[in-house]
């Protein structure tokens, strides 16, 4: 737990800084095929400062928090702005000020389960599995945990402490057909310490049983058919859109190294079906799962609307970005570990929910694909995207037909977004997003299922 | 405590704790790194890194923590914590640690960043990009020395010092022209010294003029089945993606597509795969395993066959096939004869692909995925730079389909790459 009071070290401050304590936590336990591959923990932690010259950062860390190290940071950051400063000469304006005062913490309050208790947890899911699945030629069962505990002072004032954790479950099934092996998995958890996430095992066993059926109709599947189909992306699929497609064209440092979104703010980019939010910590009245109160710039985190009614409304800043276009700060300031520097990033991104019934979207379609689980995703400055699908169902006369091989949907976010004809009216959020721009760090994704026109790869 | 009596004082304190078999390693690290954000220098940053990693095994039980505070009662507490962890786990035969090697020290200069020349060649880059490439922005570079020193020691009596530096140097790049924005590229490189402009390391000056040829690009209609030339700077996607099949876990699960292929074709024959680690030929290396043995330079694929799995001990254990001489990494294909120009020369119909943007294959070796400032090849002549165009195959048929191989390679300091030539995958483009 990080009790140090940062406040004493304002006196070392002689340019804007940001001091920053912070400790990460992970548990990751593998059981694979009922063997421990993993029983592993690990604890990183320790103090950085960030300070800001006339358009110049310096950055430096120090995993030794004593009150001799983190001076000799604060001074090491500053030298390293001067030197910076001195060659670059950028003289730029100073930074928005923000202040914010927060404190939030996730902490579980129930007593604290023991290495054998989850290991337990994991022997009794995979007993599950293997005695009601014995078709399946593999299992792995993954328990992977963050805790993500910072405490943050600014010379504008801002303190700030957060405790966010997350815990997630992995459960990955294999089975053979034909000498070949067809794979999918399925992610369970999310905000929370393993006590306020999992309770009992058998509360998961009807979404194993569901995504064993899944995996058996894929293993029955059939390649779908290359080219631009009316699809239907469920929530997983809309939230990576969400994120990789959209949100990161949206962030402030990509528009301003060329993003294809500087061209297009104000502009309809999208159906007036869509609303695109990146919420700081809470969607529709519940708790998104990245919950962020401040940002590591010691910003109030804001939602930022990115698209409203398909017109493109914001980018998401930090301090230099929001300096540079003139914009507000929005608090999307994020550093994955103490060693890293704050860097414009995304908190839970999402389509809003629409009108439509999911059934009514599956009726609409006479030819053509419900995509439904994503493996990966990536995007450009084009707004060019590609996502792998390694679940999905072709649909024939407006039902769902032969579940489909892993393939691959591809399209320009900006272009596809004014196919959408319809939206659902649930919304469903990820649990298990990482980020991995510069750093990884954990996001959330969510939204409804959207139908629109989507270019897949097949045979 | 100094870093040798820290790791000892781990090793004892676990061993004292109830630890069968001990594995230690204390890793210190220093990075000096200088960032470009949208063509400025804007972020320069020092930080000091620690990991100490230790791991028990009691009755066949393993557990591993690994911390980055270094006092004794952090230490006596968290070797506590591993032995409960151990107990607490399932008993596993495969579980163990390297057995005894002679105690060595290995050195890798340099050690010590130049950072006066750090900076220079980067305001040399950022100037040259600015005056010879004014359509084209730079997104970002991530510019960096980095010096590790690591120990590692286990109850068997193993005992490796390992002291290295390396300069590493990112470069993301997009070009603009009123509202025309080409696709993003990125270049790696990493090396041992800086006595090469960045502007002249492998391809990266030529990738940046093709970024401006790039905000021109043009989609096509329809699909066919050609070749696809695989560019050095793209080649890792494939190669990672086959040396995948090859690591512990799909080849204890059984799910791998060469399981039953070691001393098997998996290649055409003009096909060599080399790992090397140790060698002076590629700059980022390693010495020692994760396992804690000396790393050896390897061939992995020896025309066309496959000559060895990357299995780790666990994996050895678990599959009861040998353990490799490495993990793997620093990969080097053997060149072909044919210059790259002749290559373009004898292709029909096909596109060279410079970065492919797509996940991991399937378990069957099945992939898709987006072509990226890729062009268009036709009747032996480079025709345009292509967008919206995804590229399908399988990964299995495609290492025996490959038809030529170039006489150059681009070293990145990664990897040493040439061009490829492979047939029979499906190009569609809208």
């Amino acid at each position: 737990m990080i009790m140090k009071d940062l406040n004493k070290f304002e006196k070392f401050f002689t340019e804007y800084t940001e001091l920053r304590m912070q400790e990460n936590r992970n548990i990751r336990l593998t059981m694979v095929n009922g063997d421990m591959m993993g029983n592993n923990r690990s604890s990183n932690s320790g103090i950085s400062a960030r300070v800001y010259k006339g358009g110049s950062w310096g950055f430096a860390s120090n995993a030794d928090i004593s009150d001799e190290a983190i001076i000799k940071v604060i001074k090491s950051a500053t030298e390293n702005a001067n030197f910076l400063s001195s060659r670059e000469n950028l003289n730029k304006a100073d930074l928005p000020k923000t202040n914010a005062i927060n404190s939030k913490d996730f902490s579980t309050t129930k007593p604290r389960k023991s290495q054998k208790e989850m290991i337990d947890f994991l022997g009794a899911i995979d007993a599950y599995i293997t005695k009601e699945f014995p078709k399946l030629s593999s299992r792995t069962i993954v328990i992977a945990n963050l805790d993500m505990e910072k405490k943050l002072f600014t010379s504008d004032g801002a303190e700030s402490y957060s405790m966010i954790p997350r815990t997630i479950l992995y459960v990955v099934m294999t089975i053979t057909k034909n000498e070949q092996p067809f794979e999918l998995y399925e992610v369970y958890g999310g905000l929370g310490q393993f006590e306020d996430t999992f309770n009992q095992p058998e509360t998961l066993f009807p979404k194993l049983n569901e995504q064993f059926n899944h995996l058996k109709n894929k293993s029955e599947g059939v390649y779908p058919q290359a080219g631009m189909h009316d699809c239907i992306l469920d929530a997983d699929l809309a939230g990576i859109l969400a994120h990789e497609a959209i949100g990161h064209t949206t962030e402030g440092d990509i528009v301003k190294g060329g993003s294809v979104a500087g061209d297009y703010f104000g502009d309809k980019v999208a159906s007036e079906l869509v609303t695109l939010v990146d919420f700081a910590h809470t969607s529709l009245g519940e708790q998104c799962p990245v919950p962020v109160y401040v940002d590591d710039e010691g910003t109030k985190a804001e939602d930022a609307v990115i698209i409203k009614d398909g017109i493109l409304k914001k980018f998401m800043h930090n301090k230099e970005t929001a300096l540079h276009f003139g914009h507000e700060v929005t608090g999307n300031a994020r550093a994955s570990g103490f060693s890293d520097e704050p860097l414009v990033r995304m908190r839970n991104t999402a389509i809003l929910p629409g009108k439509s019934k999911l059934e009514d979207m599956i009726t609409s379609i006479e030819d053509g694909y419900y995509l439904m689980k994503s493996s990966s995703g990536q995007a450009d400055s084009t707004s060019e995207f590609m996502f792998g699908v390694v679940m999905g169902y072709e649909i024939k006369n407006g039902k769902l037909g032969k579940a489909i091989k892993d393939t691959t949907i591809s399209g320009i976010a900006f272009d596809m977004l004014k196919t959408v004809t319809m939206i659902s009216d649930d919304m469903v959020w990820s649990c298990s997003g990482m980020c991995g721009k510069k750093q990884m760090i954990p996001v959330g994704m969510g939204g409804p299922a959207i139908k629109c026109q989507v270019n897949i790869g097949g045979k | 405590m100094n870093n040798k009596e820290i790791l000892i004082y781990a090793r004892d304190t676990l061993l004292k704790a109830g630890a069968q078999k001990t594995k230690c390693i204390l890793t210190k690290r220093e990075k000096n790194e200088l960032n470009v954000v949208s063509g400025e220098i804007s972020l320069f940053r020092t930080t000091f890194d620690t990991n100490l990693s230790l791991t028990a095994i009691i009755d066949d039980k393993r557990g591993s923590v690994s911390i980055n505070k270094l006092d004794k009662e952090n230490i006596e507490a968290t070797a506590k914590q591993i032995v409960e962890m151990a107990i607490s786990s399932k008993p596993d035969k495969a579980n163990d640690i390297a057995e005894n090697q002679p105690a060595k020290e290995f050195y890798g200069e340099p050690v010590k960043p130049d950072l006066d020349k750090m900076y220079t060649r980067l305001v040399e880059f950022v100037k040259y990009a600015e005056e010879n490439h004014p359509k084209t922005i730079i997104r970002m570079i991530n510019f960096d020395f980095t010096s590790t020193h690591s120990m590692f020691i286990n109850s068997n009596g193993v005992d490796y010092s390992i002291t290295k530096g390396i300069y590493n140097f990112v470069v993301v790049f997009t070009s603009k022209e009123g509202k025309k924005t080409s696709s993003f590229n990125y270049v790696a490189h990493v090396s041992k010294d800086l006595n090469t402009p960045f502007s002249e390391c492998g391809n990266i000056d030529k990738l940046i003029t093709e970024s401006v040829q790039q905000l021109n690009a043009e989609s096509f209609q329809g699909k066919f089945v050609g070749d696809v030339i695989v560019t050095p700077e793209c080649m890792d996607n494939f190669i990672g993606s086959l040396t995948r099949y090859l690591y512990d876990y799909p080849l204890i699960t059984k799910t791998s597509v060469y399981k039953d292929k070691l001393e098997k074709q998996i290649a055409s024959n003009n096909f060599n795969l080399h790992s090397k680690p140790v060698s002076n030929d590629i700059a980022e290396g390693y010495f020692v395993t994760g396992d804690g043995y000396e790393a050896q330079d390897s061939t992995v694929i020896e025309n066309g066959i496959l000559k060895t799995f990357l299995l780790g001990l666990y994996g050895a254990n678990k599959t009861g096939e040998a353990r490799a001489v490495n993990q793997g990494g620093s990969w080097e294909i053997d060149n072909g004869e044919k210059s790259f120009d002749e290559i373009v020369k004898s292709t029909k119909k096909g596109i060279i692909l410079n970065r492919f943007s797509g996940g991991n294959p399937s378990d069957n070796g099945d992939f898709s995925g987006v072509a990226k400032n890729s062009y268009y090849v036709e009747n032996g002549k480079i025709q345009f730079p292509i967008t919206e165009t995804m590229i399908s195959g399988n990964l299995v048929e495609m290492m025996m389909n490959i038809k030529e191989i170039s006489k150059e390679r681009v070293n990145s300091g990664y990897h040493n790459y040439p061009w490829i030539k492979f047939t029979g995958i499906t190009i569609s483009g809208k």
